[in-house]
């Protein structure tokens, strides 16, 4: 079972990164990294639970904890910014933006 | 055999993605639909047959089936609130993997603090954001939605198909002893504050300095249009 949980976790990382490359809201990119975080929770779980050798730990579901702190300071502080920079251009256009990137 | 399988699927899934992106036409929702389904058989069969507990087995394929779809649905609609629905869709069927997984606490922690708490923030920003009337036209159209999937695609086949191929019986259930109960609450705290605490105590000065970042970004001033801050 253990591949098949990675199948699941794998699949939900690169809809989270398909999502973020092609999406143009900003509060939708920002969702999108979620998304990749649960393909991430799925993995380390399921890593602690089938282990390749030795008996299942809890190393897993710990990082995933601490992987939930992170996912909520990220999320306070991402929010912070986009609702910043909807007050400068009045958009959640991401091509507002394009001026930070290198042309 | 899985190899063949999950050629299927990741090729139909990936061409039902393109389809669905939006900014296509109405009838390509329609052929979407119809590989998605195609792609969700192709993940029954490949996963169905393996080894394991039948119970797990199906239950796995349904959540899995749950989260894939509303996940595909959240990055493909074209109105923020519904995508943000759509993501908790995908969070109670990652909890249910995570039962699976007999990560009880963990499963119950990732819906309160997502579904919760994290989702009601953005729930709460896009209601703050959003223009009135409809969705913006921003949303209406993907950025190069066929680089993007093809990039996806590439990252996804290189991952599983190596997976697929690994050795031994990669999707065969290694034994483990089904008595042990892991993830109770009291087996995860022991561990965390024994073996991770100064994990715990980095944690907590990374969630402190996230406060006072996101109190200290509120705090400024914006005036449309300029880009001077006071």
């Amino acid at each position: 079972m253990l591949a098949a949980y990675l199948l699941v976790g794998g699949a939900l990382f690169t809809l989270g990164l398909v999502g973020f490359v092609t999406r143009r809201n900003l509060i939708i990119m920002f969702l999108c990294t979620e998304l990749m975080f649960q393909g991430i929770v799925i993995n380390l779980v399921a890593f602690g639970r089938y282990p390749l050798d030795g008996q299942p730990t809890l190393d897993g579901q710990v990082f995933s904890l601490f992987l939930l702190a992170v996912a909520a300071a990220e999320a306070a502080l991402g929010l912070a910014l986009v609702v910043l920079l909807y007050r400068y251009k009045g958009t959640l256009d991401v091509d507002a933006w394009k001026l930070l990137r290198d042309e | 055999m899985a190899s063949v399988l999950l050629i299927i699927l990741l090729t139909l899934g990936g061409v039902g993605l393109y389809l669905a992106m939006p900014g296509g036409r109405l009838h390509a929702a329609r052929a979407a639909l119809i590989l998605l389904i195609g792609a969700a058989a192709a993940l029954v069969a490949l996963v169905l047959p393996m080894a394991g507990a039948q119970a797990e087995r199906i239950w796995f394929t349904l959540l899995a089936l749950i989260g894939l779809l509303a996940a595909l649905r959240m990055i493909t609609h074209r109105k923020p609130v519904y995508s943000a629905l759509y993501f908790i869709l995908v969070i109670i069927a990652t909890s249910g993997l995570l039962i699976l997984t007999q990560a009880t606490f963990l499963a119950a922690a990732l819906l309160i603090i997502y579904a919760g708490a994290i989702l009601v923030t953005y729930v709460f920003v896009i209601m703050l954001a959003q223009q009135a009337g409809g969705s913006a036209p921003y949303d209406q159209r993907a950025r190069e939605p066929f680089v993007g999937v093809v990039t996806g695609f590439i990252l996804l086949a290189v991952l599983t198909l190596r997976l697929a191929r690994g050795e031994g019986q990669p999707f065969a259930m290694i034994a483990t002893d089904p008595e042990r109960t892991l993830g109770s609450i009291t087996l995860v705290g022991t561990h965390l504050l024994t073996q991770y605490v100064i994990g715990i105590e980095i944690t907590g000065v990374v969630l402190l300095a996230a406060m006072v970042g996101a109190i200290a970004i509120a705090r400024r001033r914006a005036t449309a249009g300029q880009g001077e801050v006071d």
